[in-house]
């Protein structure tokens, strides 16, 4: 692969991820945020695989591989499918505030711009010049995180934020050992299941996952 | 013995003690338990005899210790004072241990309890052993748990017990953070944890200013000293008696220990330091004696009794570092040693009081004297050891008590005031306050012993006691506890020269010479005391009296007489004699601004008929006022913190998650820097 391909391949890449972090941040509709995840796994794992081919890294390619399956492909899934089984009124999420997500967006991604200097060093790579966008891409997440109600919107904030630190660690070493990435991804995997088992349960018991209606403190 | 062995057999012995609990049957496990803690008492005193003839020895504990630099290794090294501690602690301990075998019932002789008491017993040990910063604040914090646990022992039984603890826990661990703090100054100072070091360097100046009001704030809450003496009034009622002679015998005697180990580390400072201490334990003493003379709970008394006393011994301690700076050497020894004498007779009747209102509640199930009376009839032993005990807490010749507070005077009496005007205005002044707390002493144990075993019974309890509910016969071991604390308080008296001997020489001050067999005297002051002289002075007075009653007993013999009309001449009633409460009432009118009491009286008169009074209900309660108006303020200001940390706590995952945001922007700014 020539140099110039590699360099667009990852701007192309980092770029859908900035661009789907945002639009989530910017859609009400729960369903379309975890639509998008079908497309920012995808970017992540074209990410991975440019990386791979780069720098000729062949076991990363393999780990493009799970991340496609995960992350584009059964993740997304199950989210759809918890928010069909607990049937979120309207699909919409009523944390959503797409004006002021949007301008937070824009200064959470200068933040990370500017933060990020000190990890890019003095002369870039073109993997590390897209650090930026790896660390904007876990802003943006926790944001989602912080600002959704209903619980499967907060589980794409956490897959945003997921998805944010794979990219950061590709992007700033090539990738961590497999093993380690193979652990991260299967943790997430995890909380996913867990949580959405959990999120059944809550709809079944008291109707609903909404958060501001579920903060009452017990001993 | 030899030092280190002594050291390392109570070492051993404490490792027998706390595992012989979990090791023995149920029936057999009191007496097999107690009879371990108190050969590790006596353990404890065979090291201290040890360590005050000069040969406590060195044992360094294999301890793991993180490298650091300024960190001396673990080491046990009592000093000759020590090793006066040691004694004290190992022989409250053993006698309570052993008092404890009959005693300690039901939580009390739990598995858990007997381990507890043996580690608070070895806790208690190791810290006048302890020769370095580290291994003494172990073997603080051990004693400290080890009798927290204690205090618990009956919290299924009464919910009182918990709160108890509560505040013994809380007081407990400030006076350890503030020790903390203390001995952190003292060896950023040294460069180095042991005490050698730290003596060596002779620290000056602020910093061992700020190192001298830490430690003896962080030790005055130990001993109890007024007004960091809440937790003793709580605590010392709610634990086993056994545990409560031992803690107020021995353990607040620690606190005392470290003030003398604070003052032995560092160079004489200025002088408010002495009349700081004078001033603490003058306000201790008075309060402390106040507040037992009106209080009606028997341990509770006995409680506040225990800061009476630590009080006079820090106006001891107090004296003698004012003196010492003002260069009357000579006398203020004469402080020093009226300190240790003080010490040693303030364990010896406090043993005996404590195992005595044990053996009362044991017997009867009461500890409210104004529910108690007439136990001399029933009780004997018991009677005569508290009345020793009692006798030693008024400081009556001859006892151990008197002996201490009558060396106390002659340092206030010869202390020179002339050269100094702070020294000429505050010895009579302390002086004043010794006699005050003498006398109020009087009164509150002639009320406690008077009314507990003279007085007729006021509750069916008293009267039938070893048939109250739950209640036990004595056992042979609570009376060999009983006899030998009380003989103990009258021996110490009569041993008034050896002992003043020894413990000046312990604590490396002259002055003090041997008179006869048992006689002391202060060359420097001039004074001179034998007890044998003192005792056969007594028995000049005494025997005539009780010679001439004798022979009227024979020609006259009592004949019991009812008269036919009674006008107010026949036998009183338990109602119309005095109640502790009565007893104690012109005191509190007296002092009743400092009491606070609250008084509630109900007068109940038959129906239609408002002239005639068909009953009359008294109620009186008394708070402790420095409790009221100093602690309870900062508990409710925490617990207004409390309420306003719920604004960052309130349950809101949001909110959470925002913190942790905020908290991750934060640490991308300062990166990025």
């Amino acid at each position: 692969m020539s140099h110039d391909l590699a360099a667009q391949l990852i701007a192309l890449t980092t770029g859908l991820l900035l661009l789907t972090a945002v639009q989530q941040l910017w859609l009400r509709s729960v369903l379309g945020s975890v639509a998008l995840l079908v497309v920012q796994g995808a970017a992540l794992a074209g990410l991975v695989a440019t990386i791979a081919v780069a720098e000729q890294e062949w076991e990363a390619l393999a780990m493009a591989v799970v991340i496609l399956a995960l992350k584009a492909g059964f993740l997304p899934w199950a989210l759809a499918r918890t928010a069909t089984l607990t049937r979120v009124h309207d699909g919409l999420d009523p944390g959503a505030r797409p004006a002021s997500g949007l301008l937070l967006a824009v200064l959470l991604t200068t933040v990370a711009y500017v933060v990020s200097q000190p990890l890019i060093g003095p002369n870039p790579t073109d993997a590390a010049r897209a650090v930026p966008v790896g660390i904007a891409l876990v802003l943006l997440g926790f944001l989602i995180l912080l600002t959704r109600h209903i619980a499967v919107s907060q589980l794409v904030g956490f897959l945003v934020l997921d998805n944010g630190i794979a990219a950061t660690g590709f992007l700033v070493s090539g990738g961590l050992p497999l093993t380690t990435e193979i652990g991260v991804l299967f943790d997430v995997l995890l909380v996913v299941l867990i949580l959405r088992v959990l999120t059944v349960r809550m709809v079944r018991l008291t109707g609903g996952t909404s958060l501001p209606e579920l903060r009452e403190l017990r001993d | 013995m030899s030092g280190p062995g002594a050291l390392l057999a109570v070492l051993a012995l404490a490792g027998v003690a706390i595992a012989v609990p979990w090791l023995t049957p149920d029936r057999l496990r009191s007496p097999l338990s107690g009879g371990a803690s108190a050969l590790l008492g006596l353990g404890g005193v065979a090291a201290g005899v040890a360590a005050m003839g000069g040969a406590g020895g060195v044992l360094t504990l294999p301890l793991v210790v993180p490298a650091t630099a300024g960190l001396d290794p673990v080491t046990l090294a009592p000093t000759p004072l020590g090793g006066v501690f040691l004694v004290v602690a190992g022989g409250v301990g053993a006698l309570a241990a052993f008092f404890g075998i009959g005693y300690a019932h039901g939580p009390a002789a739990s598995r858990t309890a007997w381990s507890a008491y043996a580690a608070f017993l070895l806790g208690m040990l190791l810290v006048p052993a302890a020769a370095d910063v580290l291994s003494f604040l172990l073997a603080w914090e051990l004693m400290a748990v080890a009798s927290t646990v204690l205090v618990l022992a009956d919290h299924a039984v009464r919910p009182t017990v918990r709160s108890a603890t509560l505040w013994y826990a809380v007081m407990t661990h400030l006076s350890f953070l503030l020790l903390l703090a203390g001995f952190a100054v003292l060896a950023a100072g040294a460069g180095g944890t042991a005490f050698e070091r730290i003596a060596a360097a002779q620290a000056s100046g602020p910093a061992a200013s700020v190192a001298f009001v830490l430690l003896v704030l962080g030790f005055g809450t130990k001993a109890g000293l007024v007004p960091l003496h809440v937790w003793l009034p709580r605590a010392h009622p709610e634990a086993p008696s056994h545990v409560s002679a031992a803690m107020s015998a021995a353990m607040v005697k620690m606190g005392v220990y470290g003030i003398l180990l604070t003052l032995g580390l560092l160079a004489p400072g200025p002088q408010w330091w002495g009349f700081g201490l004078l001033v603490l334990g003058c306000a201790s003493a008075l309060y402390g004696v106040l507040q037992a003379a009106v209080n009606s709970d028997l341990k509770r008394l006995l409680a506040y009794s225990t800061s009476e006393n630590v009080g006079l011994i820090v106006t001891a301690l107090g004296v003698g570092v004012l003196l010492g700076d003002a260069g009357q050497r000579r006398v203020a020894e004469v402080a020093i040693v009226a300190a240790l004498l003080l010490v040693v007779s303030h364990a010896a009747f406090k043993t005996a009081l404590f195992l005595g209102a044990g053996s009362i509640l044991h017997v009867t199930g009461e500890r409210d004297l104004d529910r108690l009376g007439g136990l001399v009839h029933t009780h004997p032993f018991t009677a005569i050891s508290f009345g020793l005990g009692a006798m030693g807490a008024t400081a009556l010749p001859i006892t151990s008590g008197f002996v201490a507070e009558w060396v106390l005077l002659q340092a206030l009496v010869h202390g020179d005031g002339r050269a100094d005007r702070l020294i000429a205005v505050t010895l009579p002044l302390a002086m004043g306050v010794v006699a005050l707390t003498v006398g109020l002493g009087l009164l509150t144990f002639v009320k406690a012993w008077a009314i507990a075993f003279l007085a007729r019974p006021r509750s069916e309890r008293a009267a039938n006691p070893d048939h109250a509910q739950g209640s036990h016969d004595h056992s042979i071991t609570m009376i060999a506890g009983l006899v030998v604390s009380g003989a103990l308080v009258v021996a110490l008296g009569f041993a008034a020269g050896p002992l003043s001997v020894e413990l000046a020489r312990a604590a490396g001050v002259g002055g003090v010479e041997r008179v006869g067999l048992l006689g002391v005297a202060f060359p420097a002051v001039g004074v001179l005391l034998e007890p044998a002289a003192l005792t056969l002075l007594a028995l000049a007075i005494a025997v005539p009296f009780a010679a001439y009653n004798a022979v009227l007993r024979v020609r006259r013999p009592r004949r019991d007489t009812e008269l036919p009309w009674g006008c107010g001449g026949v036998r009183t009633s338990p109602r119309m004699e005095y109640t502790a409460t009565s007893y104690a009432e012109p005191l509190v009118r007296i002092f009743g601004a400092s009491l606070d009491p609250t008084r509630q009286l109900t007068v109940e008169h038959p129906e239609g008929n408002p002239l005639l009074v068909s009953r009359v209900t008294f109620s009186q309660r008394l708070v402790d006022v420095i409790e009221q108006r100093a602690y309870l303020p900062v508990k409710r200001a925490v617990l207004r913190l409390g309420d306003a940390a719920r604004l960052v706590q309130n349950g809101s995952i949001h909110r959470y998650l925002a913190f942790s945001f905020v908290a991750l922007l934060l640490v991308l700014a300062v990166v990025s820097l």
